[in-house]
């Protein structure tokens, strides 16, 4: 289905053919919803879903159409934010350098990218499924050194007080500028990922991930091939983590710990690894039920804290029933038997926008 | 840094194409080559018969890079190319087919085929999408032509016959500027009309491309080679002309009496 | 021994580089140190007491990651709840040893519960999903989350430390030389007993479990299947019944290992994710799939990480994970995993 080009369309609406009709009702429905939601909904709920989906969608890029599940992505997104609060401003000025914005952010990404690629050329010359596990212990060892070391991540403190810079005169941690400032990079994130899925590199990529000894014999180097999609994705994750870190105005260890990293698979795994829109589905769902979950469950009559068994339950019960997560769902239900004589594709597992 | 064309048709003229020296490969404590030592020259067409077991396939997967051979070396176009990846020697001009079709079924004619170009260029991890007029693409679409798959050019690969899937991978086989292509079972499971339609592409590729050709069918492959290399049980046992080979007795007991596969 | 000898054929230089280690290694362990010596390197009985809590850590890790290692070689199932079977083991043999106050019952019961439970996952859960690892993996995480926050219900968030029976307390004396009184008397090494008692065990299981695997027919059909999972299906033998073995197996050391982590150190939450991780490298560093990869994974990362604590408290996390990297950069498939 991956197409790699209808002949006439001019460039730019190249990007946007492939978007489904819903996401295009979604898109414009986010663009109005100021006007219909509470502050503390664009803020706690939309924020936290296009921050937490960014996160996922990175990993949804190299487990979607890499073939390699990653779970090096949250921490390469708190990398970004540790290098933003050190060399940015934060409330620990005996660490922070205060370079100014355009040189520090830059930078974070940078550096955060580059580690995201160190990781991945180390996990990707061992077979698929030990990809699981070296980035599980990677992330692991960051998260036990950050909380270790004082000299230049403060320890188990972290640091605080970081927040975006005021550019032209906005405060973007305010709900509304948040709001549009996490819509629009998810936006961007998003297309970014649309795009490459057609790209001569995208193509081959998931070319690496059908038959990676085809792609050898076909003049492809399939490390290389693999690395690159890690520093790609790890852009992604590097801009979401920023943002996560401005939301919350602090940095600690446990922003990358190992339930958070683990909870960035559940997202992606719950939301489908299928398509860029999949990881975002998810992490509404998992915003949705962080924040509501202790209300559901004093309803039933349970505590309220037992909002990680609710997720567990929800997780086994999508890995069971629907391994492709909630667009699984989706498809299979478009796909039912209409009794109409719809052209049905025959049920290929590919990833596509 | 790859040598230009002009450099390359002159190394072509002076040494082999393919050059196996002492190749022996192990799996554990079996041998399934032992000591094979072969040439090939440039623009050679060449058959490679055995019974199952032989050895065939495992010869392919050496000179492929798969994996190294146990001891040996294999020298393509005069370099030594033993233990390169496979990505390097694709890039060098070889090619190769496989006995059971491996494309991207998920894909159309076309993207495999787009790929196919990609792997042997510059850009393949570019970013930009291909426009209409790229040359990649054109190529692309010439090859899909050659093997007279352009009615099918944008179906999923996973819906084309077995017959046309065998054609596709020819094409890939074909794409940027082939010197050496290794043809593993080209044959297998095709109609009289597809075999009839193979050996016209096998015969009709250009003068400079040499290759290797692995089939049971001794009708298609006697037709397009013109030297047979035999193996038994990983060694080489036989070479020479179809005719020698065809009317030979020792091999006519070995491999046709018992009834080949 | 063919691998050795290939090994010191194939790496020469690699194998009198470790041989020189090891001479000095023991001569360090064994030989009373010079003055000198002792200024530079602090008092040998740090020394030594570091090398031994590396050693038994290591004993622990192994006991947990061997489970893993053999469920992963054989059934290519990455168990992420592995680490919340080790605690389960721990608060249930807490409980056990609270109630009847016999610690050394702990581990029957705690090995016979927590290996059933891992015989109900492979059976219902796992054999459904034959072939599906990624499948597989999520569903472990599941467990794991479901299990962690099951456990903090009924546990709670407090530390539970299990107090080592009064025949194994307190210390025992080692034949190892710590200093030289100026009397010229030597002073011996004394040594928590029942850590030393547990390394005996863990060396004991281990042997046996090496014992299995090479002698007896079971073992041999892992090892195949190991190798090669599609000669063992070919093998017209009931390989689920295997995998059932072998998964209920490796649960129940999981969980008999807690027990020995309550001892050594305590249990509460977020002890299930720290063993789950030690065994991930372990495993790593040893090779999959691989027992004696995992004992030596196993001393190495135990001790590196309490000579590390010793020495260099606050980069003791880098050590083990430059080790790691420098395996998985050098040696994909761990030092003595199999290459695929």
């Amino acid at each position: 289905m991956a197409q790699v080009l209808p002949v006439t369309a001019p460039a730019r609406l190249m990007v946007l053919e492939g978007i489904p009709a819903p996401v295009w009702v979604i898109g414009l429905l986010l663009l109005l919803m100021p006007a219909l939601a509470s502050n503390f909904v664009l803020f706690q709920i939309f924020g936290w879903s296009f921050i937490l989906g960014m996160i996922a969608l990175s990993l949804m890029v190299l487990a979607g159409y890499g073939g390699m599940v990653s779970l090096i992505q949250m921490t390469v997104g708190a990398l970004a934010g540790y290098v933003v609060a050190i060399l940015g401003t934060s409330g620990v000025p005996q660490i922070s350098l205060g370079w100014p914005w355009w040189l520090h952010i830059p930078l974070a990404i940078l550096v955060a990218t580059l580690f995201g690629t160190l990781v991945g050329a180390l996990a990707v010359r061992t077979e698929g499924i030990y990809t699981i596990m070296i980035t599980l212990a990677i992330a692991a060892a960051f998260f036990y050194f950050t909380r270790q070391n004082y000299g230049i991540f403060n320890g188990y403190t972290g640091f605080n007080n970081v927040v975006p810079p005021a550019l032209f005169g906005v405060d973007w941690r305010q709900p509304v500028p948040f709001y549009y400032l996490t819509l629009g990079c998810a936006t961007l994130s998003y297309l970014a990922v649309v795009w490459m899925a057609r790209t001569p590199f995208g193509l081959a990529l998931q070319g690496v991930r059908d038959n990676p000894r085809r792609m050898s014999a076909l003049g492809f180097s399939v490390t290389a091939h693999r690395i690159l999609a890690y520093s790609f994705a790890s852009v992604i994750a590097a801009v979401g983590g920023i943002l996560l870190v401005w939301q919350n105005a602090q940095v600690v260890p446990g922003t990358a710990g190992i339930p958070q990293v683990i909870d960035i698979l559940v997202i992606a795994v719950v939301g489908g690894l299928k398509r860029p829109i999949g990881p975002f589905i998810g992490a509404l769902i998992y915003a949705l039920l962080s924040v509501f979950s202790s209300d559901i469950l004093l309803a039933f009559g349970m505590s309220g804290e037992r909002f990680k068994l609710v997720v567990g339950l929800g997780f086994l019960a999508v890995v069971f029933f629907s391994p492709d997560g909630v667009l699984g769902l989706w498809e299979r239900w478009r796909a039912r038997p209409q009794g109409s004589g719809r052209d049905l594709r025959p049920a290929n597992r590919e990833a596509r926008p | 840094m790859m040598p230009s064309v002009a450099e390359r048709l002159n190394a072509a003229g002076s040494a082999n194409a393919l050059e196996l020296r002492g190749v022996t490969r192990l799996f554990g404590a079996l041998a399934a080559l032992t000591d094979v030592t072969l040439n090939v020259r440039p623009g050679e067409r060449r058959a490679v018969l055995g019974s199952n077991g032989a050895g065939k396939t495992t010869l392919f997967n050496c000179v492929t890079g798969d994996f190294p051979p146990s001891s040996g070396t294999i020298r393509f176009f005069g370099e030594d190319v033993t233990n390169f990846p496979p990505h390097e020697r694709i890039r060098r001009g070889l090619r190769r087919t496989y006995q059971i079709s491996a494309l991207f079924t998920g894909l159309s004619v076309l993207d495999n085929v787009y790929l196919a170009c990609r792997g042997v260029s510059r850009g393949r991890f570019s970013l930009i999408r291909p426009r209409a007029g790229d040359t990649l693409l054109q190529s692309a679409e010439g090859l899909i032509e050659a093997v007279h798959l352009q009615d099918v050019r944008d179906r999923l690969v996973g819906e084309l016959s077995h017959g046309q899937q065998r054609q596709l991978e020819i094409a890939l086989a074909l794409a940027g500027a082939p010197r050496f292509i290794l043809f593993d079972e080209p044959a297998a499971g095709l109609s009289p009309k597809e075999r009839a339609e193979l050996i016209e592409i096998l015969t009709s590729m250009p003068a400079h491309i040499g290759f290797i050709i692995i089939e049971h069918d001794m009708d298609v492959a006697l037709r397009v080679v013109e030297s047979v290399t035999m193996l038994h049980n990983g060694r080489i046992f036989k070479e020479g002309r179809p005719e020698e080979i065809e009317s030979d007795g020792e091999v006519q007991e070995l491999y046709l009496g018992g009834g080949h596969g | 021994m063919g691998t050795l000898h290939s090994f010191i054929a194939r790496y020469p230089i690699w194998a009198i580089a470790i041989l020189v280690l090891i001479v000095a290694l023991a001569w360090l362990i064994v030989a009373p140190w010079p003055p000198g010596l002792e200024e530079a390197m602090g008092r040998k009985r740090v020394f030594l007491n570091a090398i031994l809590s590396g050693i038994t850590l290591g004993a622990l890790y192994f006991l947990v990651a061997s489970g893993f290692t053999l469920v992963f070689g054989l059934m290519r199932n990455v168990n992420l709840a592995h680490g919340s079977l080790y605690l389960l083991g721990g608060y249930i043999g807490y409980g056990v040893a609270d109630v009847t106050g016999y610690w050394l019952l702990a581990f029957p019961v705690v090995f016979i519960l927590v290996g059933a439970l891992g015989l109900l996952l492979q059976h219902q859960v796992f054999r459904r999903m034959e072939g599906e690892e990624l499948r597989q993996t999520m569903v472990t995480i599941g467990i794991s989350i479901v299990l962690a926050d099951l456990m903090l219900w009924f546990w709670g968030g407090q530390s539970y430390q299990l107090l080592s029976p009064d025949w194994l307390s307190g210390p025992t004396t080692l034949p190892l030389v710590s200093s030289i009184r100026p009397n010229g008397e030597a002073v011996y090494l004394s040594y928590p007993l029942v850590r030393i008692a547990i390394l005996i065990a863990a060396i004991v299981i281990g042997l046996a479990m090496w014992f299995v695997l090479n002698r007896s027919r079971l073992g041999m059909l892992i090892r195949a299947g190991v190798d090669d999972r599609d000669i063992l299906a070919a093998s017209g033998v009931r390989i689920q019944y295997v995998f059932l073995a072998v998964f209920a197996f490796g649960a129940g050391m999981a969980g008999m290992a807690g027990i020995v982590g309550g001892t050594f150190q305590s249990l509460s939450p977020g002890e299930d994710t720290r063993f789950l991780l030690a065994s991930l490298v372990v495993v790593i560093v040893g090779g999959m799939g691989s027992i004696p990869g995992a004992a030596l994974g196993a001393v190495i990362i135990g001790l590196a990480e309490q000579v590390g604590l010793v020495y260099a408290p606050t980069y003791s996390v880098v050590f083990t994970f430059l080790i790691m990297a420098t395996v998985l950069a050098f040696r994909p498939q761990g030092l003595l995993g199999a290459k695929h």
